[in-house]
């Protein structure tokens, strides 16, 4: 459904078209084994725990997912209208997989999870979050956090 | 999501990103990604399939352990099961035949409709645990009010100071969309995101309500009104030819 070719024709030209970040490096670091890692999620799906400010407009700042974080307690609210909200609302794991990662972490597939996790809202252009990802990045390591799994919406 | 890893990646820490848009995901050339097949808001996949979850998590994170890159972009190669249709699953509630047509007739239907799905959106929340509902602050049959009462033509103030009127009308929505959506979840059956779709759209009240309010303010004065109206209540594949 995600192939372009999938979509209504116009949007499937907009998502082709996106202007996207363009960088003049590659950046590649390399780690230990996937069973002594310590594993985070980072959404861009505007998810936000209930209580907290939902996202708005372009926001382009990040909300705190903590890892005991229940099920209930996780908001959606990404600015798109044009995306499946079925799939988090039968099962958070569909954009969230927390779960999945404890699972995981159980079975001693990957080391660990983390404590914290973290939401952007996606439609943001993302040169503007560079300076939170940037704060993110200090607040992973400051978890122990050696893998980051990038969840889009 | 690409531009994150690009950032997270530069400050030292290995990322590896999930794309739904393979399109975008070569054009900003991240350390590392897994494209999968789904539809957008579906990154894992089905839902309710821990074991299908388990098999694209592990695909995007075992990319973690490779020794060669940047740039790794790989292709999950299975589709979706849950995009199938289940010819089992049954729509809430009969298809809504508007009386005249008018948003005055809409609206009270829409009062009604909502009167009748209550009971089984608290059934269902019981049942899950959970909800989604809750961006505007407002209770279902609040909501469901204030929708009817912009479909009278009233000019409402916000109930929030927080919120701005258009703002409030938006996630007034979202939240009868998301509170529909989990009475359609509820139960046996498992329906594709298209099935539920084309009942909430195509056969109830609110799907009604929402296109009526999207026609009437798609020429407001009121700009934060007239985007909102635009853009943010009627999804792009579900907007009628004609408009």
């Amino acid at each position: 459904m995600a192939r372009l070719t999938d979509l209504p024709p116009a949007a499937a030209k907009r998502y082709a078209e996106l202007e996207c970040p363009q960088f003049k490096t590659t950046p590649w670091v390399k780690g230990a084994p996937l069973a002594e890692r310590r594993v985070a999620i980072v959404s861009s799906a505007g998810l936000v725990v209930r209580g907290e400010k939902p996202f708005r407009g372009r926001d382009a700042d990040y909300r705190v997912i903590p890892s005991e974080t229940r099920p209930e307690q996780l908001m959606f609210s990404h600015i798109s209208i044009n995306l499946d909200r079925s799939g988090f609302q039968e099962d958070w794991n569909v954009v969230f997989p927390l779960d999945r990662l404890r699972e995981l972490a159980a079975e001693g597939v990957i080391g660990s999870v983390a404590a914290t996790h973290y939401s952007f809202m996606g439609a943001t252009d993302p040169v503007q979050m560079e300076g939170y990802a940037r704060v993110i990045a200090s607040r992973l390591k400051g978890d122990g956090v050696d893998a980051v799994l990038l969840s889009p919406v | 999501m690409s531009a994150l890893g690009h950032y997270l990646e530069e400050e030292g820490i290995p990322t590896v990103a999930i794309s739904l848009i393979r399109a975008q995901t070569e054009n900003t050339k991240p350390p590392r990604a897994l494209w999968v097949p789904f539809e957008l808001g579906r990154p894992l996949g089905p839902p309710s399939d821990p074991a299908f979850q388990k098999r694209v998590i592990l695909a995007a994170l075992r990319l973690l352990e490779r020794e060669r890159g940047p740039v790794i972009i790989e292709d999950f190669p299975d589709d979706d099961p849950r995009e199938r249709p289940d010819p089992s699953w049954r729509a809430p509630l009969a298809k809504v035949d508007s009386s005249d047509g008018s948003t005055t007739a809409l609206a009270a239907e829409l009062d009604s409709e909502i009167a009748r799905l209550e009971s089984a959106y608290q059934r269902a929340v019981a049942e899950r645990g959970r909800t989604i509902v809750g961006l505007s602050g407002l209770s279902i049959g609040k909501a469901g009010r204030y929708i009817a009462d912009w479909l009278r033509g009233q000019t409402l103030p916000s109930p929030s100071a927080e919120m701005s009127a258009p703002l409030t009308l938006r996630f007034a929505v979202d939240d009868l969309k998301a509170c529909y959506i989990e009475v359609a979840l509820a139960g046996s059956g498992r329906p594709s995101s298209k099935q539920i779709g084309d009942w909430l759209w195509n056969d109830t009240a609110l799907g009604a309500a929402i296109f009526a309010l999207r026609k009437e303010h798609l020429t407001s004065e009121d700009e934060r009104l007239k985007a909102i109206a635009g853009l943010f209540l009627v999804p792009g594949v579900r907007v009628p030819p004609i408009d």
